[in-house]
């Protein structure tokens, strides 16, 4: 499977693939976006099978890309992963479309719970 | 309303010191007297909305740098200036979200700003304290503090 990792800190990209590696996920293809607007142009080129987006990032925040990709016909699996983890917030996800929200935060045990069912 | 405390910022502290930064448990943030002095490396966050306020990360430079060789997995002479304004950001980003879950809701977390002050005075002169938590990493300093604008205090 193709994963997309979007978060506008390198650091957390990484540790994101690092932690999907300690997960048992690390056989997938991972494709990186350093923005917002990056995630959602890439969503639509690439084709990827998961989208783990931040919420809080530069040129269009996560839930304005899952928005913008669910009003366009894309209907790509989309889960947050942010030091966000509000109430307010997860049902905002949850109403835009995302099939989880994952908090920072997060250890490879949160990632195997929740990505389990999605990855296989 | 519903105010952050020390002991919040202890809890978020070290699930972040273990998440990230020490998931052996071998080299964990310890509370001290100590406190950042000049030079030092600012990251922080700002809360609008419903509550309007900042959270505040200052580090010893050796600390600044001792994140970002932590968390990128690379030897802390490896590390640049960009590595760790990253490393320190994301940092007080994780923080400054959980502080942010203990808030009222309606409010916004901004991006992360990081700086480097070499000499001087920090202020913040629209904003009180709400609570700071002081201590060492691998003995060296680091502060987070809950700033509160003080018509949202």
């Amino acid at each position: 499977m193709k994963i997309l990792i979007a978060d506008d800190s390198r650091v957390m990209r990484q540790i994101v693939t690092r932690t999907l590696r300690q997960a048992g996920f690390g056989g997938h293809e991972l494709i990186e976006a350093a923005d917002g607007r990056e995630a959602h142009d890439l969503a639509i080129s690439q084709k990827p099978d998961l989208v783990l987006s931040d919420w809080n990032m530069p040129e269009m925040t996560g839930i304005e890309v899952l928005r913008a990709l669910r009003a366009g016909g894309v209907d790509v699996p989309f889960g947050f992963v942010t030091s966000e983890g509000t109430d307010e917030m997860r049902k905002m996800a949850e109403q835009a479309g995302a099939l989880f929200l994952i908090t920072k935060p997060f250890t490879a045990d949160n990632f195997t719970d929740v990505l389990g069912p999605i990855l296989g | 309303m519903t105010t952050p405390t020390i002991d919040d910022l202890q809890a978020i502290t070290e699930q972040v010191w273990l998440s990230y930064l020490d998931p052996e448990g071998i080299t964990p943030f310890l509370p001290s007297e100590e406190s950042p002095g000049m030079p030092c490396v600012l990251a922080t966050v700002s809360v609008t909305g419903a509550w309007d306020g900042h959270v505040v990360m200052t580090f010893s430079q050796k600390a600044s740098r001792l994140s970002a060789s932590a968390l990128l997995g690379m030897e802390e002479e490896e590390v640049s200036i960009d590595d760790i304004a990253d490393a320190v950001g994301e940092l007080v980003n994780v923080i400054g979200g959980n502080v942010k879950s203990l808030l009222p809701d309606g409010s916004l977390l901004s991006l992360p700003h990081v700086a480097t002050i070499d000499e001087g005075v920090n202020k913040w002169p629209a904003a009180v304290e709400v609570c700071r938590l002081q201590g060492s990493w691998q003995n060296e300093p680091i502060a987070i503090t809950v700033l509160t604008s003080k018509s949202s205090g």
